[in-house]
């Protein structure tokens, strides 16, 4: 029996206490799966309106993700290119214009080595010299440095399995060298002993008061630079230390160990009288560029999504006239306003998922497509071209954010209408 | 409300034709076997209703008592405007009386919330109007089962329940096509099973057989009939058609929003049914 009884007699009993209602428990309304599929069915049932609408938002999401992933791809590209034989936590640091205040001594590189978070401190040092293989004999740039010096620089060099030791008497010499020195194959050049003669200056050693040319030292190539377009010559720093008094280097890497103390060190160098630069300026630069042309992207994305989002409204409201005879009975039979907001609203988010869901693999496909066809076409032409479409997860996740925030945007405001009509009316409406 | 949801029983297996087909399963409510028939279950006292078109306030119910009790076939009937279905719709919990109060088994529907009467009208009314209106994406079977999804019940469950109800009202071949498909006396046996579908203890038609052919109508009809009386559901019924007053076991005219008479004698009922 009823929870409560109520004469008719009884004039006072709006202001009674009621017992507290039930139906909150008991009227559970129309489970979601069920408000889903209702949903879906409307969709198939109008089956080109919801194709059109789903293509446009298929579009809109296939234009963004196609241009965005070529965006990202080819910032990825270019930082990958950039970074290949630059590694980021290098900072290059030289003294500039003012040799005469700061050099590289081993004094300073102490120092430098002393700074927190610095892992590694490498240096070179470049001056003129000769170099003279039986009667050939060339001007080359000798460079005195050690082995991870070369291995930061990714120098390609071959020979005597790759090694350039810093305590042998022994060079690697770039293939423009070599033949210059007369070797048609530069590799011919490995094991062969040459003559080097070489300018010092107080720039370089500062047990040196005048310009002097030391002649006729020798020395064993252990290895080719290839891929150069100048001569040049690597011997070992301490070589050049021991035997003519080189003690400063002009120019430095400097590897840190926590990226963190990045931007602190690179600052501390500069403190010191250092000129610094690295890699991750270039990064930055690059980033700023494509973060711009992104922007531009996001904007032409909106204008478009604006497109298929009225698109969406115009389905919806028109699905809500043609609907309302249904509402009016669903809301007759018992059905919650509640639910019938949610329907809408999942509908939207439907033909927002699929749409969005179509667009991100077709704007994807797409741009491979394009990307694969080119490779193919450079392939024709001789010339490498690498893949330049790329999507980072992030991207992925705001791509499915913004479809499923679209579709609840979209679908709230049919969905309150159709929420608040009221039965009779949409029963008698014609 | 704990009346609306109650334990339930199966049918009783004897004046039931259909029994056979239906098996144990299809359930309905017991509490008939419990109650006397001169119970009333709707109250209707003193119902006004006024609508405000424009700056004109039109009156259309002026103070309508009337006692249905338990199991009682009532039809409404009056000319057009004298507030028949304005009445069945305050009956119903779709339209608020202006003033006045409609009392189901004694609770006062109008002192309750929107979602209350949704309730309401899912678990205890079913709903017959005059044209039957359809989910047009869902097929006969499934705009069957909709009170039982609006009450939360699984799809296979409420489909079930619904491929038993269509063959009560011998419409099975037909459940799995478009409602539009179908003619109109098919539909208004359609709408027929969707009212029974969750056992309600009351029906409520609106005009039912109002665009339906003769044949159609008194099939409709019949069929109703035998609900009412195999199972004691009160039915409470607007017309204008003054040969179903046969039908009815109690005839309420209206004119101009007052109860101008209601007859409940059997001879007197007859009566007015030879005349038409």
């Amino acid at each position: 029996m009823a929870d409560r009884v109520v004469h008719s007699e009884d004039t006072n009993y709006i202001t009674e206490k009621r017992p507290k209602e039930t139906w909150r428990e008991r009227h559970t309304g129309i489970s979601l799966a069920m408000i889903f599929y209702i949903s879906w069915k409307n969709l198939k049932v109008n089956r080109m309106r919801s194709v059109l609408t789903i293509g446009g938002v298929a579009l809109g999401i296939g234009i963004i993700t196609f241009l965005l992933s070529i965006g990202f791809g080819m910032q990825r590209m270019i930082v990958s290119e950039v970074t290949k034989d630059n590694p980021i936590n290098v900072i290059d640091v030289s003294n500039g214009n003012l040799d005469s205040i700061i050099s590289l001594n081993q004094e300073t590189v102490d120092k430098v080595k002393n700074i927190e978070g610095v892992q590694k401190v490498e240096r070179r040092v470049n001056t003129g010299g000769k170099i003279i293989l039986g009667e050939s004999q060339t001007d080359v740039i000798i460079y005195g440095t050690s082995a991870d010096y070369l291995n930061m620089l990714k120098v390609n060099y071959q020979g005597n399995g790759g090694k350039f030791s810093d305590s042998e008497n022994n060079a690697v010499i770039s293939d423009r060298l070599a033949n210059l020195l007369g070797f048609t194959n530069p590799y011919e050049a490995i094991g062969k002993k040459i003559v080097y003669n070489i300018a010092l200056s107080r720039d370089v050693s500062s047990k040196i008061n005048e310009e002097k040319l030391a002649e006729n030292n020798e020395t064993t190539i252990s290895g080719i630079a290839m891929n150069t377009d100048s001569a040049y010559i690597y011997l070992p720093f301490k070589l050049l230390e021991d035997n003519f008094g080189v003690d400063s280097a002009q120019e430095g890497k400097v590897v840190v160990g926590d990226m963190e103390k990045f931007d602190k060190i690179k600052q501390q160098l500069e403190q010191t009288g250092f000129v610094t630069s690295s890699i991750n300026e270039l990064i930055v630069g690059i980033n700023s560029f494509f973060d711009t042309v992104r922007i531009f992207l996001i904007v032409f994305g909106v204008i478009i999504m604006s497109i298929s989002v009225m698109g969406m409204l115009n389905t919806l409201s028109v699905s809500l006239l043609q609907r309302t005879k249904e509402i009016g009975i669903l809301k007759a039979l018992g059905t919650k306003r509640m639910d019938v907001f949610k329907m809408f609203v999942l509908e939207s988010i439907i033909i927002s998922l699929v749409g969005g869901f179509l667009g991100f693999f077709g704007g994807y496909g797409f741009a491979l497509l394009l990307n694969k066809g080119l490779i193919i076409l450079g392939h024709r032409m001789n010339t490498e071209l690498s893949y330049f479409v790329y999507v980072p997860a992030g991207f992925v996740m705001a791509i499915a954010g913004f479809v499923m925030f679209l579709g609840i945007i979209t679908g709230i405001m049919p969905a309150f209408r159709a929420s608040k009509i009221h039965a009779l009316e949409a029963l008698r409406y014609e | 409300m704990a009346e609306i949801i109650k334990e339930e029983k199966t049918i009783p297996d004897d004046n039931f034709r259909k029994n056979a087909i239906l098996g144990d399963n299809v359930k309905f409510s017991s509490d008939f076997d419990h109650h006397s028939k001169g119970e009333i279950v709707v109250s209707i006292k003193n119902i006004h209703k006024e609508f405000v078109l424009g700056t004109n306030v039109v009156t259309i119910l002026k103070g309508i008592d009337v006692d249905i009790k338990r199991g009682e076939f009532v039809m409404l009937m009056g000319p057009s405007g004298c507030g028949k279905s304005t009445l069945l719709h305050i009956v119903y919990g779709l339209e608020p009386p202006s003033e006045g109060s409609i009392y189901v088994e004694e609770e006062s529907i109008w002192d309750h919330s929107k979602n209350w009467r949704a309730f309401f009208r899912n678990q205890y009314i079913g709903f017959i109007p005059q044209q039957a209106f359809w989910i047009k994406s869902l097929s006969v079977i499934e705009n069957v089962a909709i009170p039982g999804f609006v009450a939360g019940r699984g799809y296979k469950e409420s489909i079930e329940r619904a491929s038993k109800t269509l063959e009560v009202v011998g419409m099975k071949d037909w459940a799995h096509y478009r409602p539009f498909d179908l003619s109109g006396g098919q539909q208004q046996k359609v709408a027929f099973a969707r009212a029974l579908l969750l056992n309600p203890k009351f029906i409520i038609a609106d005009e039912p057989t109002g665009n339906l052919d003769q044949k159609s109508g008194i099939q409709l009809m019949d069929l109703i009939k035998e609900f009412n009386e195999s199972f004691k559901i009160t039915v409470l019924m607007v017309t204008h058609n003054p040969e179903q007053v046969g039908y009815a076991s109690r005839i309420v005219k209206m004119v101009d929003g007052k109860v101008q008479s209601d007859l409940t004698d059997r001879a007197e009922i007859e009566t007015m049914k030879n005349e038409a």
